[in-house]
């Protein structure tokens, strides 16, 4: 089971991993729309459908979880599975990077 | 009160963007819409002109509290619902960039919401349309009595209003989904 989780969410898009990146810390999803912009100097912005059908799909797959609530704001955080799929991805990104600048590695 | 008007105006599930672009319009001028009586009645109140932004979700009812927090979050007005479709609407002055005009900002979500309309709403259409109406007509046809005669017209126009309407629906939703493939 958690092995087709990896699967279907490696690679990810750029939306899924921003969101899943922002809920090392519990966040709702304006909050986490808010923090996006500024890391991607407003270059990237999560409508809201599209942030509610993400979160929704990976609460339910276990990818994160539902924290507490806060001014009527539900706050999620991210969960074990969801942290090894981050590392993945994030690895991933890395050797994409290392490799584009022409640093190839055997691993 | 303001004055009020109705218009009748009819959409199928696959013109949502459309549905948009009229309800924007009427705006424009002066016309806000403020809700909608099935089957296709639109209720408007006079208003100040001005370009505000409309966006329709379909939900098919799976909409909890949080949906409507995060929308209202975003700027989003929620006004109206119908038929499993929610109704948004934006200022165009409040949102500083193109993307915050829009409510999905990548094509999955896009095409997600094609394939719950194809699901939910085509399929249903679908399945009366070979499950009811196919074999009423046929059933009817070969009666020979005057009233089975008059049935089977009847049945022949459903059959037909049916087989057009998922035909249209379902070739103008797939165009939408290859659309949004090739962005």
């Amino acid at each position: 089971m958690e092995d087709k989780i990896k699967r279907i969410y490696v690679p990810m898009t750029e939306s899924g991993f921003y969101i899943l990146f922002c809920l090392r810390q519990p966040q709702h999803g304006y909050g986490i729309s808010q923090q996006v912009k500024q890391m991607t100097g407003g270059e990237l912005v999560i409508s809201p459908g599209t942030m509610y059908g993400t979160l929704s799909k990976m609460e339910k797959d276990g990818l994160i979880a539902f924290y507490r609530e806060e001014e009527k704001r539900k706050l999620y955080r991210i969960t074990e599975l969801g942290e090894e799929v981050l590392n993945l991805e994030l690895h991933r990104i890395e050797r994409l990077y290392k490799n584009s600048k022409g640093e190839f590695s055997d691993e | 009160m303001n004055r009020r008007k109705t218009m009748v105006r009819f959409f199928t599930i696959a013109d949502y963007e459309e549905e948009e672009r009229w309800l924007s319009a009427r705006h424009q001028s002066g016309w806000k819409l403020t809700r909608i009586i099935p089957p296709c009645f639109y209720i408007f109140e006079e208003c100040e002109p001005q370009h505000v932004v409309y966006r329709l979700d379909y939900k098919n009812n799976s909409e909890d509290r949080e949906y409507f927090q995060l929308f209202s979050d975003y700027g989003w007005e929620y006004f109206a619902s119908f038929a499993g479709w929610l109704y948004f609407r934006k200022p165009a002055s409040e949102a500083d960039t193109q993307q915050d005009m829009k409510i999905f900002s990548d094509d999955a979500s896009r095409i997600e919401m094609i394939n719950q309309i194809l699901k939910t709403r085509l399929l249903p259409l679908v399945i009366v349309l070979f499950c009811c109406l196919v074999p009423s007509c046929i059933q009817s046809a070969r009666e020979t009595e005057p009233l089975a005669t008059v049935l089977t017209v009847i049945f022949s126009i459903f059959t037909l209003l049916y087989a057009y309407l998922s035909l249209h629906c379902g070739i103008k939703l797939q165009k939408l989904k290859d659309r949004y493939h090739k962005n």
